[in-house]
Order: C-alpha cells, then sequence, then structure tokens
C-alpha cells in the first residue's frame, strides 16, 4: 500500500552521488503540483517512489512523516555500529522465525523491504510479539540515515536504533520538517537534476 | 504545522431507544447509552468521537480529557500514555480502553479534518467507498425487555423460531442485507439448530454468524457447531471459551471461527496465533483501545493467516462511520462490518445514514465526513461537560 495520495507525475533519476555510488532519485507530483523527493542507493526504484509519494503528502500537509503515521515515539534514535546481517527481505521466513523465537531484535534494511507500509506491519508485528527493530542505513549515507530516523520515530520499543557498518556518532535527530524530513543539499548533484516538466 | 494542539473536550451522554427488543445470552436491552466527544483543537477544527456511555466511562472521559488539554493531535500514539507506560499501568482496565477509544477518535477525526484528509486516507488508504455491513438478528423476537426467565419460557416454544426468520426476511427486504448476525441466548442448542437452518433454507445466500458470546460450554458448543458445520455459516462467533476452550473448538469444526471476547487486547494476539486458536479477530475499536492499537492488530493478525473484521454493537453514526472508514483502508479487512445503527430510534449526526443493498457508503469530505446535529443530540442526552475552552 503506497501513500494516500494519487499521483500525477512520477521520474526517476539516476545519480552519483559523493561517495561514489550510484543512487536513484524519484520526483513526484500530486495532484495539486505538490513535489516529493524519494531516493534508494540499492536501485530499486519502487522504494524511492514510495517515499516520494509519502514526502509528497507530508509536503503538501505540513507535516512530517510520522504526523501521517500516527505519531512520534521519540525525538532522537540511537546510531549504533553492527555488523550483524540485515534480515532477508523475506516475510514467510520472517514470520517463521518470529514464531520460533529466534530474534530479539528485527535488523531491518527498510531500503530492501520496500514500502513505508511494509516498515509498519514489521513493526505492528515486532511490538506484538515484543521484539525491537533496528532499522539498517545500509550505505550510512546521510540521506539514509535521515530516513531511517523518520521511520524510526513511528516504532515502538525502547531498543530502536538505526543501525551503521561503520563508527557511528550517538544519535540522530528526528526531522519535525514536513515529509520525509531530508536535507537533499547533502549532495550537490542533487541540486543539478534536470527534472522532465 | 508544528502542531494541532487540543484546546477543549465536550462529552455528551446520551440514552437512545432501539427500534428492537435486542435479546442475548448477556443481556436483553432496549436502548444504547453512548458517550459523545467533541474535540477541539487550537486551530478552531473539532473532531468527533465516541465511546461506551455507562457512568464509569463517562467519568473516566472526563478525567483523561483534563490530561489530554495542550497535547498534540498529531501524536496520537502518546495518547495511550493516559492509561499508563504498559498493561501493568493501566489501573483501568476496559474502561480504560475504552475511553482512550473514544477520545483517540476524536483526535484521529480532528486531525484528519485539519489535513484535509478522509479519515479512512488517514487510516492507509481510501480504497472502498461501500462497506457491506450486518444486520443483527436477536435471539428471540420479544415485545419487551425483560428478565432471562422470560427470555428462556419464549425459547421453550420451537415454533418461535419463525419470528426471527420473518425478522430476518425483513431487514433483508427493507435493505437489502446480505450478511446477519444471530444472538443466542445459549439457553437450548435445540433452538439454535432448529433456527439457524430455517434461516439458512429462508436465506440460501446469505452469509450468517452465529454468536452465543461464549456461553455454552466447550462441550455443548463444540456438538452443536458440528453440526451446524454442514449449513456453511460466515462464522462461529465465540461459541463458547475462554481461549483454549475455542481453540479446541476450532479444531473439531471446519467452519471458521471468530472471536470478540477472548482477543481483545494486545496481549492477547500472540497467544492467540500460537495456539491457532481462532480464524477471525472482530475486533471491537472500543476494547481495543482505539484506531491505531485496532490497526496494528489488523496488521499483525492478518500476517499470520488470521482475518480482522470490525465488531460493533449499538452504536451511534459516529462510530459506525470511523468503523466504514477503517474497513475502507485497511485490505486486511475482507468480512463485512457489524453494525446496530440501523436498530437505534434516532442518531447523532445530520446526514443519515442509510444501509442500502446490505451496504453503507463513505461519507465524503475531510475526517469522517459528518456533522453532529445539535437538536438531535439533545434530544438524546442525560448529561454534558466541557472541559477546557470556553464555558
Amino acid at each position: 500500500m503506497a501513500a494516500p495520495v494519487a499521483l500525477s507525475y512520477t521520474h526517476v533519476h539516476s545519480l552519483r552521488v559523493a561517495s561514489g555510488a550510484e543512487a536513484l532519485v524519484a520526483r513526484v507530483l500530486d495532484g495539486s503540483g505538490n513535489a516529493g523527493f524519494g531516493f534508494t542507493l540499492n536501485l530499486d526504484a519502487g522504494v524511492a517512489r514510495d517515499m516520494a509519494a509519502w514526502d509528497a503528502l507530508g509536503q503538501a500537509r505540513g507535516v512530517p512523516l510520522h504526523g501521517l503515521l500516527g505519531g512520534s515515539y521519540r525525538k532522537t534514535v540511537r546510531l549504533v555500529r553492527d555488523e550483524l546481517p540485515a534480515i532477508p527481505a523475506d516475510w514467510t521466513a520472517l514470520r517463521k522465525d518470529i514464531l520460533e523465537g529466534r530474534h530479539e531484535l528485527l535488523r531491518i534494511d527498510p531500503f530492501a523491504w520496500g514500502s513505508v507500509e511494509m516498515v509498519q506491519t514489521i513493526a505492528a508485528v515486532a511490538a506484538a510479539f515484543d521484539l525491537s527493530i533496528a532499522l539498517l542505513a545500509p550505505n550510512a549515507h546521510p540521506w539514509e540515515i535521515q530516513y531511517c530516523a523518520a521511520l524510526a520515530a513511528t516504532l515502538k520499543g525502547e531498543d530502536t536504533r538505526i543501525i551503521v557498518r561503520t563508527n557511528a556518532t550517538k544519535a540522530v535527530n528526528v526531522s519535525g520538517l514536513p515529509g520525509i524530513g531530508i536535507d537533499w543539499s547533502v549532495e550537490p548533484s542533487f541540486s543539478r537534476i534536470r527534472w522532465q516538466s | 504545522m508544528a502542531k494541532l494542539g487540543v484546546s477543549s473536550v465536550r462529552l455528551t451522554r446520551v440514552s437512545i431507544p432501539l427500534t428492537l427488543v435486542h435479546a442475548g445470552s448477556m443481556y436483553v436491552i432496549q436502548k444504547t447509552e453512548r458517550t459523545v466527544v467533541e474535540l477541539t483543537l487550537e486551530n478552531g477544527v473539532t473532531g468527533l468521537g465516541e465511546t461506551w456511555g455507562t457512568p464509569d466511562v463517562y467519568s473516566l472521559a472526563q478525567r483523561f480529557a483534563k490530561d489530554l488539554l495542550g497535547k498534540d493531535a498529531l501524536n496520537r500514539f502518546a495518547l495511550k500514555d493516559l492509561l499508563g507506560k504498559s498493561t501493568y499501568d493501566n489501573r483501568f482496565g476496559r474502561n480504560g480502553l475504552a475511553t482512550l477509544a473514544g477520545l483517540d477518535l476524536a483526535a484521529w477525526d480532528a486531525t484528519a479534518r485539519s489535513l484535509k484528509m478522509s479519515l479512512a486516507e488517514l487510516v492507509g488508504a481510501r480504497k472502498r467507498e461501500s462497506i457491506d455491513v450486518v444486520s443483527t438478528l436477536p435471539a428471540a423476537i420479544l415485545q419487551k425487555a425483560g428478565t432471562r426467565e422470560d427470555l428462556t419460557d419464549h425459547l421453550d416454544v420451537l415454533a418461535n423460531t419463525r419470528r426471527v426468520v420473518e425478522f430476518a426476511l425483513e431487514q433483508l427486504r427493507k435493505s437489502g442485507f446480505r450478511s446477519f448476525k444471530l444472538k443466542s441466548a445459549a439457553y437450548s442448542p435445540e433452538w439454535d439448530w432448529k433456527l439457524l437452518n430455517e434461516l439458512r433454507e429462508a436465506m440460501p445466500a446469505a452469509r450468517i454468524r452465529f454468536d452465543p458470546n461464549a456461553n455454552y460450554g466447550v462441550a455443548t458448543a463444540t456438538e452443536l457447531c458440528r453440526r451446524l458445520d454442514p449449513l456453511g455459516l460466515e462464522f462461529f462467533e465465540d461459541p463458547t471459551g475462554e481461549l483454549e476452550g475455542i481453540a479446541r473448538l476450532k479444531a473439531a469444526v471446519k467452519t471458521p471461527v471468530a472471536t470478540n471476547m477472548w482477543v481483545v487486547k494486545d496481549e492477547h494476539l500472540v497467544p492467540a496465533i500460537r495456539r491457532k486458536a481462532v480464524d477471525v479477530v472482530l475486533g471491537d475499536l472500543f476494547m481495543w483501545g482505539g484506531i491505531d492499537a485496532w490497526r496494528r492488530m489488523a496488521r499483525t493478525a492478518h500476517a499470520f493467516g488470521l482475518k480482522p473484521a470490525l465488531h460493533s454493537v449499538y452504536e451511534t453514526g459516529i462510530a459506525t462511520v470511523a468503523n466504514l472508514h477503517i474497513a475502507s483502508a485497511l485490505p486486511e479487512v475482507e468480512y463485512p462490518n457489524d453494525s446496530g445503527l440501523h436498530f437505534l430510534s434516532s442518531d447523532v449526526l445530520a446526514e443519515p445514514q442509510i444501509v442500502e443493498d446490505g451496504s453503507m457508503r463513505l461519507p465524503s469530505g475531510p475526517g469522517l465526513g459528518v456533522t453532529l446535529d445539535r437538536n438531535k443530540l439533545e434530544k438524546v442526552t442525560l448529561e454534558t461537560m466541557q472541559i477546557g475552552g470556553p464555558r
């Protein structure tokens, strides 16, 4: 399930970020012309479009993602270095593992699981089974960390955290800005994208 | 939009006569009592909610409403803090969850109105414009509410089952209902067996759910439900209890088994999943403590192969419409919504909420898409209280 917004335009552009990695950046317009942006460094445009739709909705309504999803459990999220593998994006296997008690902390790569809705479903299951969630920012890119923070705001559990594979600062703030709260200017190449009208 | 602060809450306890005598195993009643919630934000937008109308819940709602003033309706997750940080801390039990749900619904409505979104969109998406609803069938057709003995005397005469069948056919003719819930007094398996057979014969295509409210023992219920299996009922709702009993019954029958009594809050869900105790979680918004709790239940239940559905009793148009929005928003909801609004002698909304061809349409417009009718409200008011804001 995507964001509850009708889109009149979607476009995906590839981009080289400062680290040299390739990103896909999506731009969408809702029916009133409000723009939203999303991205991924996983090269699966679906997650970027989903993110952009939520961003457009939040921008149009003037509220952050957590305001659309029901609220925020926290103002900051712990950022932790953790090299354990993320749980593969396989719902059948995850359900089985949860029933068998194989997890205490669900290491979820939101870019692999594909949508805000999917993360919310995992969050509901985690809350029911009293499990915590760690959101993986796979490349530790600032955009990934900011998006994970926006999602983490909506997740129950004292152990909620963002995990990165590199050295980590202690915490990251949850943005109060409308939409998904990403500072696109950290990548100068973003402003050079020529979007089709 | 940095914050949607709550500036006042108005609570109105109402009593509305029913147009039928509701007879089941738990009670025989002729009226419904509810608390209507009007929650106004600092931006002037008012959201509507509703909850149980018992004096205890009305009193608790006043207490919670005072704590709600100044809180941010955008952060509806935080409303649960009114009950305490954990289930252990919730000293208010079911009344607390129901009270919270009424205020929570008003906060969702006020937020959706402020964001110019329908409630369905704010909950998830507006996927369906009309939702099939279920007509309750009383265990017996009585002329007036009486004692349990009055009811059982009536049930001793098996020929009286015909009156319930005629009542069902009248609902079918009037409003095109395709789904029915037969309440059972859980007094006479022979009455239930005969009546359900007659209902099936009279309405071969209808979805029929059977609800004795867990007042049959496990052995009696299992024996009865096995006999009823060939009728192809929609589900057995709380044929017995508790979770272990209903799980054993489920293992013995082919018809799906639903509960609105044994899986009614967060901590019931995982044991029910592990025990494979039920097929359908017939969740009541007010027992679950509000929209987010209900939505989490629906997602989790569905993820593990259970089907979530919306339970209700005799609610006003406010909660009835809220349930329509939730059903529209969540693809996990496949079963028709319970609804008793069509048996209320009046409503509190300006816009009539009509059942046509067995379904109800989602109102258009932001939030719930409905407006309170002050004149109608006053006529059914028992007491009212304003917390915060101008007096």
